[in-house]
């Protein structure tokens, strides 16, 4: 299990823990004080964000899909700062 | 003509029930049961929240709080962790139809109107207050409220803290920090980044009067007329269930 903290610009903190398996994520908990529109939208990110490759930019591109299509609204957190923080998280298991 | 909210004032209560009887006023207020409501409220004991999305052993001393007879309760909104201290914290919380005027569809956008309220009442203290994107008010650039929002069943509920003291010793007693080392450190840095009523004005501020400014400064902001009322019986019961079956349950607090 792999863990990181990512500071927000704007002062928001972003947690992951994620476990690798190679270079795709088997598991992944995201936790922090931002808030996401509706709330269960990142229950169903985290199941969706198994089996994806450890790399920032598909990460980002996938987060900021599904958000899209599922009318999520992120707020104090970006695709962008979700994708770095999994990544770096990615990056200390194993 | 104004139109007219509901003015709650609920006391002290536990955590489980206070954040019982918020989801219970916006499904009361979902069904047409109530009309928009102001409730004003306070904890006891003192307690602790965690945001829906934070993680309960890692933002909390859970052992400290049952040590302290600290309550901890993870709520239905996002934001950070919160020390709600008994005789500190006046919360309020709103609960408004989503197709009020006063509701934009831009999150950001409702959070500094309905912050504008507790702005406006500030002022009628003579406290310079200021709303700070995302979510805090500030005075001074030190935060005197958080605040948090949630959206469902077509009713946005809107949380927040008013400090009328602050004690930051206390909060990092039950608060997690990163190394027992910069604890004096965090202490230090929350007198420097948070103030509250007593602290700026330099004078005793009862919540009664606390309450009256923070109604005045609602009622300006959104051009309504708050009308004290009371928790109808559906809320009651139905908070009654959340608190039970949802709030006080370590499968809900623990979840994250």
């Amino acid at each position: 299990m792999g863990k990181a903290e990512y500071k927000v610009v704007g002062g928001k903190l972003v947690k992951a823990q994620v476990e690798r398996e190679d270079d795709r994520i088997l598991r992944v908990k995201i936790t922090g004080d931002f808030f996401i529109h509706p709330e269960e939208f990142l229950e169903e990110l985290e199941e969706a964000l198994a089996g994806k490759l450890l790399d920032e930019s598909i990460l980002k591109g996938f987060i900021r899909s599904l958000a899209e299509r599922r009318g999520a609204v992120l707020l104090g957190v970006s695709p962008e700062d979700l994708a770095k923080c999994i990544v770096m998280a990615g990056e200390g298991d194993g | 003509m104004v139109e007219r909210w509901r003015l709650l004032d609920t006391g002290l209560n536990s955590a489980y029930y206070n954040m019982a009887l918020d989801e219970a006023i916006a499904v009361a207020r979902s069904r047409g049961i109530v009309p928009n409501t102001l409730r004003f409220f306070r904890w006891e004991p003192s307690a602790v929240s965690i945001g829906y999305f934070q993680s309960m052993n890692e933002e909390v001393d859970v052992e400290a709080c049952r040590r302290l007879g600290i309550d901890y309760v993870r709520r239905r909104t996002g934001g950070g962790a919160v020390y709600h201290d008994r005789d500190g914290e006046l919360t309020y919380s709103i609960a408004v139809d989503e197709d009020d005027p006063l509701v934009s569809k831009d999150f950001q956008k409702t959070y500094e109107t309905f912050c504008s309220g507790i702005v406006h009442g500030l002022r009628v203290l003579g406290i310079p207050a200021e709303f700070k994107p995302i979510n805090d008010i500030v005075v001074g650039g030190k935060k005197i409220s958080g605040n948090a929002a949630t959206r469902a069943l077509k009713v946005v509920h809107q949380h927040g803290t008013v400090l009328r003291q602050v004690n930051p010793k206390l909060m990092f007693t039950v608060l997690k920090v990163p190394s027992e080392k910069i604890r004096d450190k965090m202490v230090k840095s929350v007198e420097e980044r948070v103030t509250s009523v007593e602290w700026f004005l330099k004078r005793e501020v009862g919540f009664q009067e606390l309450k009256e400014a923070l109604k005045r400064g609602f009622e300006e902001a959104f051009k309504i007329e708050l009308v004290p009322g009371e928790v109808t019986g559906f809320e009651e019961e139905l908070a009654e269930k959340l608190r039970g079956e949802k709030y006080s349950t370590a499968g809900w607090n623990f979840r994250r």
